[in-house]
């Protein structure tokens, strides 16, 4: 059995949680949540020298596309508003805000942008640098953004699949956190293993600030990067 | 950080909101291209949970693959190897009309009451079952997103499921 027929089955299966989990994982790995996955596991990984900070951060990360899922499943599953209307509008206008935002993200965590030193602009280098240095809130409004934005196939995965199983069972909490949970962990188990092995690295070389500049700056260019394909892919493809 | 917070949230109760506007507009819809001999009443969308029952004596199958106007590589292979696997196997099935298939551009106006006829949710797969006494049911096919890496299993699962469809099952 390859893995894709392994995913298919575990993502069928007759047990909710299990078939969340799996749909969850496969969503993981599919395109647009593939590339928000990234940013995070960059975001998380900027603070090298504390990989409690970096599980943290990802954990946060995960707790905001939570957030999202099973408000989402909520909506549809006790307020009644149809699959239909939602998903085609997360479809039309998620991706379009959130390339813009994230370019802009990276450009401010880069410093391209200097902000002059009026009270207004103080306020905003502040927000900035907590976004930048200690990033929870960060961690966890980037994942309730993330997750708002959706490709075909991972459209096809949660509107399609997830939903109805939280329809089915009449459960909009679990079956969407367990889901969350598994688009999530690549993020946590990745940038944990980041954070190791480049902590590793950078102690040996004893040049762990230097490596912090150069982690920021990667995070900031795949901000962009991330960034500009959401706005390209969402030029040239609706849904 | 605060205000920061309060603003978010302040955009996601908006975000949510224009959801509800957006169900309440859904009501303008144009005519479909495809011929339709069910009536709305008897409308069920896969991804919306309805219980269908179980059809005998069926008058057609509807293979529908619903795309937006610019696709990504996966609708596409989704498309062009459901309309093989029709062309392949269904030919004589085509040609009486007991199968049809069609491309469906959803974003198009003309096509707006087919998407709410079938509960589209996005880019999919969609069998439509029609009974010799007028019910209608949809199912969206999932599984074929599974298999697009392997177009030779794709159609021999594609090929089951059309089989099951026209038998009543």
């Amino acid at each position: 059995m390859d893995l894709m027929a392994f995913m298919e089955a575990m993502g069928t299966s007759g047990i909710p949680i299990v078939a969340a989990f799996f749909i969850g994982l496969m969503t993981a790995i599919s395109p647009c949540p593939l590339a928000t996955n990234i940013t995070a596991i960059a975001y998380a990984s900027k603070r090298i020298d504390n990989s409690r900070h970096t599980l943290l951060v990802g954990f946060l990360y995960t707790l905001g596309r939570m957030f999202t899922y099973v408000a989402i499943a909520s909506l549809i599953v006790w307020i009644g508003i149809s699959t239909q209307t939602i998903a085609l509008f997360l479809q039309q206008y998620g991706e379009k805000i959130l390339g813009p935002l994230l370019i802009v993200v990276g450009v401010l965590l880069l410093g391209l942008v200097k902000l002059s030193s009026s009270q207004k602009n103080d306020r905003f280098g502040a927000l900035k640098e907590k976004l930048a240095h200690r990033g929870f809130l960060g961690a966890f409004l980037l994942g309730v953004i993330f997750a708002l934005a959706f490709c075909p196939f991972s459209a096809v995965l949660f509107f399609g699949m997830l939903i109805p199983l939280a329809i089915q069972s009449g459960d909009s909490f679990v079956i969407p956190a367990v889901f969350a949970f598994a688009t999530g962990l690549p993020v946590i188990l990745f940038s944990f293993l980041l954070v190791k092995s480049v902590n590793k690295v950078g102690t040996i070389m004893n040049k762990v600030q230097s490596f912090e500049l150069w982690m920021r700056r990667v995070v900031s260019i795949i901000f962009i990067l991330v960034g500009a394909y959401y706005t390209l892919s969402k030029t040239f493809e609706m849904w | 950080m605060k205000h920061f917070l309060l603003l978010f949230l302040f955009g996601f109760a908006l975000l949510l909101a224009g959801c509800v506007n957006v169900n309440q507009g859904t009501g303008n819809s144009s005519s479909a291209n495809l011929s339709d001999p069910a009536t709305d009443s008897n409308t069920c969308g896969a991804s919306d949970n309805c219980n269908v029952s179980p059809i005998s004596n069926i008058n057609k199958v509807e293979v529908i693959h619903f795309h937006g106007t610019n696709q990504c590589y996966s609708c596409k292979t989704v498309g062009a190897y459901a309309e093989e696997t029709v062309n392949a196997y269904f030919a004589d099935e085509l040609k009486s009309g007991k199968i049809t298939f069609a491309h469906i551009n959803g974003e198009l106006p003309e096509n707006q009451e087919l998407v709410a006829k079938y509960g589209v949710t996005g880019a999919s797969l969609w069998l439509g079952t029609y009974s010799n006494d007028g019910k209608f049911s949809a199912e969206q096919n999932v599984n074929v997103w599974y298999k697009i890496d392997n177009k030779a299993e794709y159609m021999s699962y594609l090929k089951g499921i059309i089989e099951q469809k026209l038998a009543g099952n």
